[in-house]
């Protein structure tokens, strides 16, 4: 029997198929449950021709940008050719873990960071240490390309979700400076909304399909929410911090069923005071905003903390290019580190995607320390990003489901934040057993 | 002779016909709001995808959402000329979904008739086979499909769309084909047979033509099976054959940014071919679907 068809092979395509069925909330059905095995280095075949998976390719804002740079690197490497397959970011993983287990799928890969993992589970991704070793990345950046201690991803852009503020309704509620703390940040709430005119004060996310973002404000709390491998979502800090949330809901300081395109439009209609987005996500607020002036008011502010002196705690965000072990793969390996370390390359990326570098050089350089927004974004938000604690589980999106379901019956008062929060340990305990 | 006076009625001038009374009860406040409601149900979303597709992005988005916008725009359908590739996807649609109903219909057709006007071993057994395949998730079957495809070297490519989609459209379209043959009386083929036509001239000489509607009904419901598959064209095509579910989704839905006007106006370019020949075809569908509902 084939490669293709051997029995383990099979079985894990079937738990791709599974996956395929429920696409998206059983994301992590489709990976397998083996350990993370990299395939060790990369040795050059003398292949130059490989595909460069990446939804970038096919994005109004990326398309562009990213045939530019790949021309000027196939320009500037002879014999070089690379395609650059697209898949709907929706319904990426699912494909690409298919393609990879499959065997159809070679060369380089734009991967989510909170992707990776379940990715590298397959076994099939290039060990990246040598070719990351020496390099400018960050330790922030190179962490995120980091699965298991090996180096399965080169980070390609780095930042994280944080709090976006519009400066002129928090001016005219006499919020004048950035909340520090908690108490601040309720007391800024409060101030916006006594504006009233139907102003959502923080269009936080209620939406089962983005409140994974509480986990930020349970680390805010105190919580950390996965303590040696065992996942604490009811502990003290976890309760205090759905106690806190729950507060804000029930005193219509956020709005009830909100996701991040819900908030993404209020924030563009002047009709939210913050919400919570990565750095790229600015660019879809002002598009569709009838105010041209909106992205001068955007402020990137770094998460308010419970005391003093804390340290303010973000769910990282970012792009890394992984590698699939197989024909091609040492010149997709040269491939992904150009577009990742040449700062000719990551600031004209900076420059027509806005999307950060993960190089010390291209953090330093000139057009990105000249764009406020982006240097307030590393500042405040970027420089204080981890990465989701489920995100080293295959089944991290059916984990963050079950907790997003759990806090959401907790808001709408079906059970209390302890109980939901115990049922949620309980049932996420059980899907990683 | 005499002639009789003329009577009253005959001198007045021509009365108008007095109004037609409608027959029956009229409509009641309930059937009349019932309607209402399942219209609205029905074209809501239409309306809301023309309305979409005619508004500034920025009016897209105002909040509140209004019913009737205040500025139009062709803007939205101008990533229509801008975007060639999504004639490509266009092209690829029409492709697949032609042949996948035109193997539909040939195929359904002959085990329908063989399921309808023979009786031999194993054909009940047989009829209940074909109608089991349909009780299996469809993703189970793409991971089977994946993988066979993958062995024989057919993904990437037309075929192995129109197979996928002929593998699910058959079981459906052989039952109602049958349902279909069976209203057409055992005497005529008996008659054909009399005459000396053999089972080639009976069957495309007499059963076929008799069952168009029936044939183009079939043929249509492979065609939106076809037209309106997501996961299996996201998956066997690649990226080269991908058909206009997943072409638009991954033009147009991105990462932080969905451009929903001009995904609404790509939508209603593309549907048009498909409404038109709805209306034209329309009479058969209606009467292929349920020429086998009642059985005399």
């Amino acid at each position: 029997m084939s490669d293709q068809l051997s029995r383990r092979n099979l079985l894990k395509l079937l738990g791709a198929g599974v996956g395929l069925a429920v696409a998206g909330p059983t994301l992590a059905a489709c990976a397998p449950s083996g350990s993370t095995e990299s395939s060790g280095g990369l040795s050059d075949d003398g292949v130059k021709q490989f595909p460069f998976t990446t939804w970038a390719a096919n994005e109004a804002v990326t398309k562009e940008p990213l045939a530019a740079l790949i021309s000027r690197y196939t320009g500037a490497n002879g014999g070089t050719t690379i395609q650059t397959p697209s898949y709907p970011y929706n319904d990426y993983l699912n494909q690409l873990l298919l393609q990879v287990q499959g065997g159809q799928l070679k060369g380089a890969m734009q991967l989510d960071v909170a992707w990776l993992a379940t990715l590298a589970a397959t076994g099939k991704l290039a060990d990246l240490g040598s070719v990351a070793a020496g390099q400018d990345y960050t330790d922030a950046a190179l962490a995120l390309g980091r699965v298991d201690g090996k180096q399965v991803g080169l980070p390609w852009t780095q930042a994280g979700i944080g709090l976006i503020g519009n400066q002129e309704i928090l001016t005219r509620a006499g919020v004048s400076a950035p909340p520090r703390t908690v108490e601040e940040f309720e007391a800024a709430l409060r101030a916006v909304k006594g504006l009233g005119g139907g102003i959502v004060p923080y269009a936080a996310m209620t939406k089962v399909d983005q409140l994974k973002d509480i986990i930020a404000w349970m680390w805010t709390f105190g919580s950390p929410v996965v303590d040696s491998g065992r996942i604490v979502v009811d502990d003290e800090g976890s309760v205090a911090a759905l106690t806190w949330y729950k507060k804000l809901y029930d005193e219509k300081l956020i709005a009830a069923d909100v996701n991040r395109v819900d908030a993404r439009a209020l924030m563009s209609q002047g009709k939210a005071a913050f919400y919570e987005d990565a750095i790229s996500g600015r660019a879809a607020v002002t598009k569709s905003s009838t105010d041209s002036a909106l992205g001068d008011k955007l402020r990137p502010l770094a998460r308010p903390v419970r005391a003093a002196g804390d340290k303010p705690r973000h769910l990282a965000w970012g792009h890394v290019i992984a590698v699939v072990n197989a024909e091609g793969g040492a010149a997709a390996a040269q491939f992904a580190k150009t577009l990742t370390t040449d700062p000719a390359y990551s600031t004209e990326w900076f420059a027509k995607a806005g999307l950060p570098p993960t190089t010390r050089a291209g953090l330093a350089a000139s057009d990105v320390q000249q764009n406020a927004f982006a240097a307030a974004f590393s500042r405040e938000i970027a420089a204080n990003s981890s990465a989701g604690p489920f995100w080293i589980h295959p089944q991290f999106s059916q984990m963050e489901k079950v907790l997003a379901e759990k806090v959401q019956a907790a808001l709408i008062g079906r059970s209390s934040p302890k109980e939901a929060l115990t049922e949620a340990r309980e049932q996420m305990s059980a899907l990683i057993k | 002779m005499t002639a009789a006076p003329p009577d009253a009625t005959s001198t007045a001038p021509e009365a108008a016909p007095a109004p037609r009374r409608r027959r029956g009860r009229p409509p009641s406040w309930g059937a009349i709001v019932t309607v209402a409601v399942l219209g609205v149900f029905a074209f809501g979303p239409v309306y809301w995808v023309a309305v979409t597709a005619f508004t500034p992005t920025a009016d897209v988005f105002r909040f509140p959402p209004r019913l009737f916008p205040e500025r139009l725009t062709v803007e939205n359908f101008s990533t229509l000329w801008d975007n060639p590739v999504l004639l490509r996807y266009l092209a690829n649609s029409l492709i697949v979904s032609t042949l996948t109903a035109l193997l539909t219909v040939v195929v359904s057709a002959y085990t329908a008739y063989s399921f309808a006007k023979f009786r031999y071993r194993g054909r009940r057994s047989l009829m209940y086979l074909v109608l089991a395949s349909q009780m299996f998730p469809q993703a189970l079957l793409l991971i089977t499909l994946y993988l066979v495809f993958s062995q024989v070297g057919l993904l990437n490519s037309y075929l192995a769309l129109i197979l996928s989609f002929t593998t699910f459209t058959l079981p459906l379209c052989i039952w109602m084909l049958k349902g279909f043959f069976d209203t057409i009386p055992d005497e005529l083929i008996e008659a054909a047979k009399v005459d000396g036509a053999g089972q080639g001239a009976i069957i495309h000489r007499i059963l076929l033509p008799v069952s168009l509607p029936g044939l183009v009904a079939t043929g249509l419901f492979a065609f939106i099976r076809g037209w309106n598959d997501f996961i299996f064209a996201l998956t066997l095509a690649g990226p080269e054959k991908q058909t206009l579910p997943p072409g638009l989704v991954n033009t147009f839905l991105g990462e932080v940014e969905t451009a929903w006007p001009a995904l609404m106006a790509a939508s209603l370019v593309v549907s048009l071919p498909v409404v038109i020949g709805f209306a034209v075809l329309q009479r058969y569908l209606v009467a292929g679907l349920t020429a086998g509902a009642v059985k005399g």
